[in-house]
């Protein structure tokens, strides 16, 4: 078990800067994600942290050794890290068996044969792998050789679990279990978990804590429920979760109001000038006769466990979703009133 | 329904005669090259194999081969490995220089390099004898290229891409994930190699290896040039000469040895594609990352050095040996610069002789290059396109065109194209326009058929739907999305068939000279001067083609 430090991590390549000031203090046993669209940074970021690619600036320092260090210029080559890394493509090598793949960092610590298949055969039983452990890699399926990929990082018993997008070529409902195993994994062993990913349910079912990055900048660190009630900025309250965007300003009385109406909200962050109310769809409730916000119901969605109503309002569509909505409650051009509850305020960009 | 029977049976109709046309003259001579070697007028006779594998001198050529062959493989892969791994995956400077550089001997003419190393180590007056007996005060040349190391040598040099590009290919295209799972396993860079990069390019080191074998065994340009004035016989050199005995006995003889050679260099060949078929692990991979670029460090320069002075060696000093030769005035008044002009050029562009072999030439490849092009265009669309049972044929036939030796080609169109079954083109132009076509077509249906797989079939549906018939669909919507792959199909057929020589020199007749030919007679009657003229007229040829061809294709495809 081990924590990990990172200390002004900065990557460049050429004159792109990939990643720049990263600062994150992981605990011991703590699961966090790296969450972010593609080219933010955080596989790069991953990478710096396994050793695949040189930070440009700053340290890292993995349980109580310092894995590199810019300024110095000390870099360890990630074979000696002592990290386990499951990759997107999961990376099980065609030629070798299951048992070989599991086996292989047994092999290269020289741990004698016979405790090396016991415990092969012990993480196998983890993963539920354990008939298939005589089957050469192309005659599992995707899930399987994911579980391949992830006993052969745990086998050798890292302190630190790095997996770099593990679920992304998975189906659907299989991405659903592999969560709560992976998890489930984790904190049975206890170890300290990075997890990279670009969907944010993933992030908020097994994480921590989580980082989320854009165009190779931390954006927020926090527990799942503060990124998504409390998002740092607009970037945030976008990516992680629906959110539908009004543009407003604020007025001579210090108030927030909606643009082009008399529509207030208390300015929580003593805003001024143009500003951007946000507003999650759930966080909307859809009234006959009565509301602060008059709008006329443009089309809806019937999903089953919910309604997804486009409202007009001024101009703007204002996305509402009802759960367990009664099903023929409202139809397309009805006036509707909708309330606001949590809304939130950002600076116009 | 009705209404597509007509488009069924115009397509129907296009393909039957290109199977019947591959048939004919492929598949065919083949056969009637086998027959003749075991039947004497329907009688089983094999005393030709007797008599040819009983004498020391054939027995030789065929051992001689195979060492040959053997030595050039094992020596390109080695060479060839190291190659591809500095400049596919490290920060060595110019590495696309060094890409080009070092595939580019594969569109220089085999011979044209024979007689460039011919100039530079002959052991009377090579340039680099006489460079090496000068700086060491030697009293005598130090090295001869007319023996079986110097074959080994410009075999090795002009082969060696073949291995090059397989491996490269190969080392693009495995996952990088796949070796970085190794290392954060706990294995160094030099373990991760041996446990996981050696074993999953395994198949493709041995494809390229015995593509360079099949082309090392099956060349007759280099050992005619540097092997025979050495006195060293192979096995193609050996089939010329029987054939040049010009009886039926030199025939029958030369037909024993093709068929040997026919069944060592086929069956090596299919043992290749399904070695890479059933064994070729670096398809498999999920989405890759960018590849891991090893940073060579304090290596870099003894790396650049390494590279360079091979590129050097194996591109630019031949290359630079030819134009210089062909500036010389004299021959014989050695390397000054008093000695240098254009006096060699004026004779060789004046002479009518030369010029009309080289435009022969090129209209003998324009000719084979557009009959080969819509011909492959048929064959790639039957088997990419079609369901029709077999639709795989014609592309197997062309394959085996592609796959046999060209002596062996050659020999069979002489025994079946002259008479002897109706058809009688022999020593006309036809039938080496045949023989290239037989040889070269695969490249262009290669070409062709990767890009037709590119063109969901839903496109050409959607024109059916419109209205248009096959023929029409073909030509508004299909010719068009693959127009570049049809240019580079068409340079695929040119190129090596305008400057030809092995079958070129057993098939022409009096008024069929080609340059590859006429080169190889300069080169024999010792007219180093006129054969260095002529190859640097034919190397801008094939450069000039090259670069329209790379324009045409933007880049994708050159040779």
């Amino acid at each position: 078990m081990s924590g990990v430090k990172l200390e002004h991590i900065y990557k460049r390549f050429g004159k792109v800067t990939a990643v720049g000031d990263f600062n994150l203090e992981v605990k011991d046993g703590e699961f966090v994600s790296f969450l972010g669209p593609s080219g933010c940074g955080k596989t790069t970021t991953l990478r710096m942290i396994a050793g695949f690619e040189k930070p440009t600036e700053g340290s890292i320092t993995i349980g109580d050794t310092v894995m590199s260090d810019a300024a110095k210029g000390f870099f360890m080559a990630p074979e000696k890290r002592g990290v386990g890394m499951v990759f997107q493509s999961y990376a099980v090598w065609p030629h070798m068996n299951v048992i070989d793949n599991v086996a292989y960092p047994l092999k290269i610590q020289k741990v004698p044969k016979e405790e090396r298949l016991k415990r092969v055969m012990n993480i196998l039983e983890v993963v539920h792998l354990k008939e298939y452990a005589e089957r050469l890699p192309n005659q599992l399926s995707g899930g399987q050789q994911q579980r391949v990929a992830l006993a052969r990082a745990l086998v050798a018993e890292p302190g630190l679990l790095l997996l770099d997008e593990p679920l992304s070529n998975l189906d659907a409902k299989l991405r659903e279990s592999m969560r709560f195993e992976i998890s489930g994994l984790q904190k049975k062993l206890g170890i300290t978990v990075i997890y990279v990913t670009h969907d944010q349910s993933e992030a908020m079912t097994m994480s921590d804590r989580i980082v989320v990055m854009s165009m190779g900048k931390v954006q927020q660190i926090g527990k799942p429920v503060d990124v998504y009630s409390h998002p740092a900025n607009q970037m945030v309250a976008d990516f992680v979760g629906l959110v539908n965007f009004i543009p407003s300003e604020v007025r001579g009385d210090g108030k927030v109001y909606l643009e082009n109406t008399d529509i207030s909200f208390p300015n929580e962050k003593n805003l001024s000038g143009k500003v951007v109310l946000a507003v999650r769809p759930e966080n909307i409730s859809l009234h006959k006769d009565h509301g602060m916000i008059e709008g006329l119901l443009h089309h809806h969605f019937y999903l089953g466990d919910s309604i997804d109503y486009r409202v007009q309002v001024k101009g703007h569509f204002i996305r509402v979703i009802v759960k367990g909505a009664e099903f023929g409650k409202f139809k397309d051009g009805d006036k509707v009133f909708l309330d606001f509850d949590k809304v939130l305020t950002f600076p116009q960009q | 329904m009705k209404k597509s029977l007509p488009r069924l049976d115009s397509k129907f109709i296009v393909i039957a005669i290109s199977v019947l046309l591959l048939m004919y003259f492929i598949v065919f001579p083949l056969l009637v090259l086998i027959y003749d070697s075991f039947f004497v007028n329907g009688v089983l006779d094999i005393s030709n194999y007797r008599e040819v594998y009983g004498k020391a001198v054939n027995w030789k050529s065929l051992t001689n081969t195979v060492q040959l062959a053997f030595i050039v493989m094992i020596a390109s892969v080695i060479v060839t490995f190291p190659m591809a791994w500095l400049v596919g995956r490290t920060d060595l400077p110019f590495k696309k220089t060094f890409r080009t550089i070092l595939v580019a001997s594969y569109m220089i003419p085999p011979y044209v390099g024979a007689i460039a190393w011919v100039q530079l180590l002959n052991p009377s007056v090579g340039y680099l004898n006489n460079i090496f007996k000068a700086v060491f005060g030697l009293s005598q040349a130090p090295f001869n290229i007319y023996s079986m190391g110097g074959l080994a040598w410009v075999l090795t040099l002009f082969y060696s891409p073949f291995a090059f590009i397989t491996i490269s290919r190969a080392m693009e295209k495995m996952d990088p994930t796949l070796e970085e799972a190794a290392r954060i396993s706990g294995a160094s860079p030099l373990r991760t190699l041996k446990d996981v990069t050696l074993p999953l390019m395994m198949p493709s080191i041995v494809a390229g290896g015995l593509l360079v074998f099949i082309a090392a065994a099956s060349c007759f340009g280099i050992p005619a040039i540097v092997g025979m004035p050495g006195n060293i016989e192979v096995m193609t050199t050996r089939i010329v000469t029987f054939v040049y005995q010009g009886d039926s006995a030199g025939i029958r003889n030369a037909t024993a040895l093709a068929v040997s050679m026919m069944v060592i260099a086929n069956g090596l060949l299919f043992f290749m594609s399904y070695l890479l078929s059933h064994k070729d692990y670096t398809t498999i991979s999920g989405k890759s990352t960018r590849p891991n670029i090893v940073e060579l460090g304090k290596w870099k320069p003894l790396a650049l050095l390494i590279v360079g002075g091979y590129a050097f060696i194996a591109v630019i000093l031949p290359l630079g040996s030819i134009v210089m030769t062909s500036f010389l005035v004299s021959m014989s008044k050695g390397v000054e610069l008093s000695n240098f002009g254009i006096d060699a050029w004026i004779p060789v562009i004046t002479s009518a002789q030369y010029m009309e072999s080289i435009w022969r030439s090129v209209v003998y490849g324009v000719i084979a290059a557009c009959i080969g092009t819509a011909l492959a265009l048929f064959v790639a669309y039957l088997s990419v396109k079609t369901k029709i049972t077999g639709r795989s044929l014609p592309d197997l036939l062309v394959v085996l065109g592609g796959a046999t030796p060209s002596i062996v080609i050659s020999l069979a169109l002489i025994i079946t194209f002259s008479g002897n079954y109706g058809l009688n083109i022999y020593s006309t132009m036809w039938i080496l326009i045949v023989s290239y076509l037989v040889k070269y077509m695969t490249m262009s249906v290669r070409t062709i058929a990767a890009s037709l797989s590119q063109v969901h079939s839903s496109l050409e549906e959607a024109a059916l739907n419109s209205g248009a018939s096959w023929i029409r669909t073909c030509k508004d919507i299909i010719i068009p999305l693959i127009a570049p792959s049809i240019v580079a199909g068409w340079f695929l057929i040119f190129m090596p068939s305008f400057y030809e020589l092995t079958m070129s020199n057993l098939l022409y007749g009096a008024d069929t000279k080609t340059i590859g030919v006429l080169l190889y007679e300069l080169q024999t009657y010792a007219d180093t001067q006129n054969a260095s003229v002529l190859s640097v007229i034919i190397l801008v040829i094939v450069l000039v083609g090259n670069l329209i061809l790379n324009k045409a294709t933007k880049g994708k495809v050159s040779i």
